[in-house]
């Protein structure tokens, strides 16, 4: 057929079919870079500002406990939820763009999670800057932890610190990216279904747990895999989020 | 002439059984390439669907899809040359303006940035603007300005007039013709204002309760109906054995629209004192659209 | 443009008026189909096939590189051409209605001297 040698540009590469999914998922870096770190950085200031009263207000040994209390904050998990939520809107309104600019859905599927893999490396290594800093400056001159809370924070080094940062990242992103994905191939049917087998399940299974008198086993085994292992394991569901997501994908259809 | 479309029984069902909807039926079509191709049909006669099978969009129920010489499902050979930026198409909730125009150009290897940023300017579109902040009318601009700049091979406008005045359709009509001159691509414009753009279709394609209709070159339409006047007699005793598209009686008097009428036929109707009045294309949509189907929304029967 | 014949047919008369009232004289340059078709507000393609129609006719000429141009002797062919259609374009008409009124030829003759002094 003339018609194919009509164009004059050679067809695009596959690397440049995902990059362009990349940077239009990226085309407004107020929403990906902007935005969280400057609501980090706000909620940042608002926590170390609340330490800063406590410490100003105690002494010695209670300040030390106080320190101990202050671990537990959950704070710094604020731009973990901020990311799935990014995860869900590129996937649920860039892919109809993307395909109305003649993208494949086999293209946006890879470009999303090259996306979001960039993102994790990106914020892991923010977060384990941060951590850096924290350690460094004794924890903001008032023992705060803001960026080494007990659900984070290792012992194992920078690089480990650094791993778990990346591992919730994925984990969050690509559990945005299924959900977005079930939404754009079967919308409100088919999230609410989801949403409640996930959460049949999460009942079951705690309900086999307590019958079982199996608490304190699990406890112990999540304590033994420690921050580390905890979050290496959370690559396991991100990857099959992935991996199902691309599946979805591959059959969705944009609708208005 | 290439073949840039062409298409063989295609049909979309959505649902199954009862509830069946026939979006598309049975469709076969052959659109040739660089030509300005119009797609006419009511509202939820099954255009976009259409357009949607066409790019890829959607997954056909039946038939068979080639553009290009090739099936456009996840074929980036084919949708890499397809611009379509749907009358309802969705932008991501941080997009403004500005973003939508960045964005373009990376997919698009025909881009043009000068004749994009003079679109702006002239359909006075604000680029920092949130796209789901826009009037429909500033919404429909971006499309037609993504649509124009790609230059792609192969672009869809779909129903591209929506919320714009007068003048910004006209805008759009003559940058469209202006362009489509100096950088020949084959466009499909989906439309239910037949009147406006007539004139500016080489090749028509009429789709009805998700069945083509019509399938000819533009020219060939025009004249190819006519309307018969005169007394009722005269009129059913004139269309007697000739295709009716479409009667209509008032008191004594009736019209007929009569479908290929020559210069012979002409002269007999003249004849026997009736008059001769043209069919538009508009009209002459409307009229093969309106009578069986009139009821009919999307292929239900209501 | 009338919605009753084609458009490529109505582009070819409107050149020949053209030609004929001699707005376009013989050996001058046509507009091209491109701008035919922005000042019309047609399909370039259609304004192409009205112009061809014309080549084809001897009417107007291609200049390879150039454009197109007014042929010579395009004037006396479409008058003449325009003559021998007068007859049943005007004539015929003019006495089918005459008819239906009453009006003898005669009486038509003698209306058509007083009008045409």
């Amino acid at each position: 057929m003339t018609a194919i040698a009509a164009s004059t540009h050679a067809p695009a590469s596959p690397g440049t079919r995902v990059w362009r999914i990349v940077r239009l998922l990226t085309a407004n870096p107020m929403t990906t870079v902007g935005m969280p770190l400057m609501v980090l950085g706000l909620i940042f200031a608002g926590t170390w500002f609340i330490w800063w009263l406590i410490m100003a207000s105690m002494s010695g040994a209670d300040a030390q406990d106080a320190a101990e209390g202050i671990r537990y904050n959950g704070a710094g998990a604020w731009i973990f939820v901020y990311m799935l939520v990014v995860a869900v809107q590129a996937v649920n309104l860039a892919f109809p763009l993307a395909l109305g600019y003649g993208s494949t859905r086999r293209a946006f599927s890879a470009g999303a999670a090259l996306t979001f893999v960039m993102l994790s490396v990106a914020y892991a290594s923010i977060m384990t800057f941060a951590r850096w800093l924290e350690v460094l400056t004794d924890g903001w001159g008032v023992l705060g932890s803001f960026f080494g809370t007990n659900y984070f924070a290792t012992d194992a080094g920078w690089l480990a610190q650094w791993w778990i940062y990346f591992c919730w990242f994925v984990f969050f992103f690509f559990t945005g990216l299924i959900f977005a994905a079930i939404f754009v191939r079967w919308r409100a049917f088919g999230l609410t279904t989801s949403l409640l087998a996930l959460g049949v399940l999460v009942v079951a299974a705690a309900a086999a747990i307590t019958l079982t008198d199996s608490w304190p086993r699990v406890w112990e085994t999540l304590l033994g895999l420690g921050t580390l292992g905890v979050a290496s394991w959370m690559l396991v569901p991100a990857v099959l989020a992935a991996g199902l997501g691309h599946l979805l994908l591959r059959r969705a259809t944009p609708r208005s | 002439m290439t073949t840039v479309i062409r298409v063989d029984g295609l049909s979309k069902t959505y649902g199954h059984g009862a509830n069946a909807v026939h979006a598309v039926s049975d469709a076969s079509v052959a659109l040739e390439e660089n030509r300005i191709h119009g797609l006419l049909g009511r509202n939820g006669a099954g255009k976009t669907t259409l357009m949607q099978l066409l790019t890829g969009q959607e997954f056909a129920t039946a038939g068979t899809i080639e553009v290009f010489g090739e099936n456009p499902v996840e074929n980036a050979r084919v949708l890499d040359r397809v611009c379509f930026i749907k009358e309802s198409q969705r932008y991501p909730e941080d997009f403004r303006v500005k973003h939508v125009l960045r964005s373009a150009p990376w997919f698009f290897p025909e881009w043009d940035q000068d004749f994009a940023e003079k679109l702006v300017e002239r359909f006075r579109l604000p680029v920092n603007r949130r796209v789901k902040r826009l009037s429909r009318g500033q919404l429909s601009a971006v499309g037609v300005i993504v649509g124009l700049a790609s230059r792609a091979p192969l672009t869809f406008f779909d129903e591209p007039y929506l919320g714009l005045d007068a003048v910004a359709r006209q805008l759009f009509y003559d940058t469209l013709l202006a362009d489509f001159a100096e950088h020949p691509r084959t466009v499909v414009l989906s439309t239910h204002l037949i009147d406006e753009v007539s004139n500016l279709l080489e090749h028509v394609v009429v789709i009805d309760d998700g069945r083509i209709i019509i399938d000819a070159d533009a020219d060939e339409l025009r004249g190819s109906a006519v309307d018969v006047v005169g007394v009722r007699s005269a009129v059913e005793a004139f269309t007697a054995g000739r295709e009716v598209l479409h009667r209509n009686a008032l008191g004594g008097l009736a019209t007929a629209t009569v479908a290929g009428l020559d210069e012979a036929g002409r002269a007999e109707a003249r004849a026997a004192g009736l008059e001769l009045a043209p069919v538009s294309l508009q009209q002459l949509v409307v009229r093969t659209t309106t009578d069986e189907t009139a009821v009919r929304t999307n292929g239900v029967p209501a | 443009m009338d919605d009753s014949r084609p458009i490529f047919l109505q582009i070819a008369e409107q050149l020949e008026d053209d030609v004929v009232a001699g707005r376009l004289p013989e050996e001058t340059q046509v507009p091209s189909t491109n701008e035919l078709a922005a000042f019309l507000r047609i399909n370039p393609a259609t304004a192409a096939k009205g112009v061809n129609l014309l080549v084809g006719q001897g009417v107007l000429y291609k200049k390879r590189g150039i454009g197109m141009f007014v042929a010579e002797g395009a004037r006396a062919r479409l008058v003449a051409q325009r003559r021998d259609r007068f007859r049943e374009q005007y004539i015929a008409p003019l006495l089918t209605e005459a008819q239906r009124l009453g009006i003898t030829p005669d009486q038509l003759a003698t209306m058509i001297r007083e009008d045409g002094r």
